[in-house]
């Protein structure tokens, strides 16, 4: 497995997909169960444990069908299973890499318990994360453009509706590190409504 | 019974193959174009215009289904039947124009074949719309905001009619493209003479020849950028009546979305236009 993981970070070989969406899952988890663990509580760190896979594999799932026929139509069929793998890779790309920082959060929370640093701390920790997904990505994708140029459509779009969707999705799934003021719960009572009208709202002030 | 069975089955999975065909450019090849075939029947292509809308219509209409029970209902299965309704319709009211159109700039398309070239712009444009669907019944179920909900429907069938208008507009292209002319025989290419043999008369008469070979590949050259300039004017046209009559179309078979404070209608009274409510939902969305 590690091995596996070490192939997954280095891009230099094919990783099974069961194996990319394995260790994506327990890596998730292994940062979201530190994630929920602000102030000590164990259930919230096992809601936040099931929510981060559960967040990277809903949102790569919804935007998949669009991913094959945006592919299909550019005439980019032929590489699809190459690309496929080259997403999911990222995915597993940003488990990994979050794994990876949970000590640092860890550190983190003991040095200090306000909840607005751990939210800074966790927003860093995604931001590096998905930073390490963006250089899988590119690396997966790297020899696709250099054989066909159109495949920096199928990217972007990939990217774009990949993050719109991921975006709502973090938003409805909240909270992921729990206000120790309010009780635990898997979703919050108030979760349901739309992050885009809401940021809006907040930029704006309407 | 099993044999009936085992036909629709492989009735249906050449129906997909056929539609994979589709959306991979099988039908739609330069060399097909250019010899003016599009060798998929009409009846596939509305079939599959039908099957796709229809996937994207269930997805549009859970909207209204998580609001309203028995009229959220009602409006899933109407947005199911008008979303490909929408699109075969305008396509039905439009065709005479384009064709007659496309007839006048001498495109290579028969009545048919113009017809079948429509419906691939029409399935593929609704193919990518019912990949959106997984998209649109995500948000259905994260949100509760009707406009937001609006607008993102907007959004979508606007990306997916810009692939469809891609695909066309590429295909319109390889149709008015000159055909290759007959190459003529290769011409003997002398041996390389050594520069001291050629003698002055020779070298004159190759620099001709060389300036008429110029001349000519500048003006088959023009000819193209001609025929490729027509395909544009062609494709414009299209565009300017497809795109006006679609979206008074799409205002027409209201309400797609169904708004959570009214009760459910077939189509609403006639008001306004497409583009005032299109305004009017964004401007709600951050109210």
């Amino acid at each position: 497995m590690f091995s596996k993981i070490d192939a997954l970070l280095r891009g230099e070989e094919a990783v099974p997909w069961r194996v990319l969406i394995a260790a994506g899952c327990m890596a998730g988890f292994a940062y979201g169960a530190v994630m929920g663990f602000f102030g000590g509580r164990w259930l919230q760190s096992c809601y936040s444990g099931l929510k981060v896979p559960l967040l990277l594999l809903v949102s790569t799932l919804v935007c998949l069908p669009n991913f094959f026929v945006i592919n299909t139509v550019l005439g980019l069929r032929d590489d699809f299973a190459a690309a496929y793998r080259g997403v999911l890779s990222a995915q597993g790309g940003v488990a990994v890499c979050l794994a990876a920082l949970a000590p640092l959060t860890m550190v983190g929370y003991l040095s200090s318990s306000h909840y607005t640093f751990a939210l800074v701390l966790n927003g860093t920790m995604f931001a590096l994360a998905s930073l390490a997904g963006q250089v899988t990505l590119a690396r997966h994708y790297r020899p696709l453009i250099a054989r066909n140029p159109r495949h920096r459509i199928g990217l972007t779009m990939w990217l774009v509706l990949y993050v719109f969707v991921a975006i709502q999705l973090a938003w409805v799934l909240r909270p992921f590190i729990g206000d120790p003021s309010r009780p635990t719960t898997f979703f919050r009572e108030t979760a349901w409504g739309n992050a885009y009208v809401k940021i809006f709202v907040a930029l704006f002030g309407v | 019974m099993e044999a009936e069975k085992e036909k629709t089955v492989s009735a249906l999975k050449q129906f997909a193959c056929e539609i994979d065909t589709l959306l991979r450019g099988g039908f739609t090849r330069k060399e097909h174009l250019k010899a003016g075939t599009i060798a998929i029947p009409v009846r596939t292509l509305i079939l599959a215009g039908l099957v796709l809308g229809g996937i994207y219509g269930v997805m549009m209409g859970l909207y209204a289904l998580s609001y309203n029970g028995v009229d959220g209902l009602l409006q899933l299965m109407a947005t199911t039947v008008k979303v490909p309704l929408l699109f075969l319709l305008t396509l039905l009211i439009t065709c005479p124009s384009l064709y007659v159109f496309s007839a006048l700039a001498r495109s290579r398309l028969s009545g048919t074949d113009t017809l079948r070239l429509l419906l691939a712009a029409i399935a593929i444009n609704l193919a990518v719309l019912a990949s959106f669907g997984p998209v649109t019944a995500f948000f259905t179920l994260s949100t509760r905001s009707y406009p937001f909900m609006v607008v993102l429907n907007v959004v979508f069938f606007g990306v997916a009619g810009l692939v469809g208008l891609v695909f066309l507009n590429k295909a319109l292209t390889s149709v008015f493209e000159v055909p290759p002319e007959p190459s003529s025989p290769p011409e003997e290419v002398p041996e390389e003479v050594p520069e001291e043999v050629m003698d002055v008369s020779q070298a004159e008469a190759e620099e001709g020849a060389k300036e008429l070979e110029s001349m000519k590949k500048i003006q088959a050259r023009r000819e193209q950028t001609a025929r490729r300039d027509l395909a544009g004017r062609v494709f414009g046209a299209w565009l300017a009546i497809y795109c006006v009559v679609g979206a008074q179309m799409g205002w027409v078979l209201r309400p797609f979305v169904g708004s959570p404070d009214l009760p459910f209608q077939l189509f609403r009274p006639r008001e306004s236009n497409f583009l005032a409510a299109v305004f009017r939902a964004l401007a709600q969305l951050f109210e």
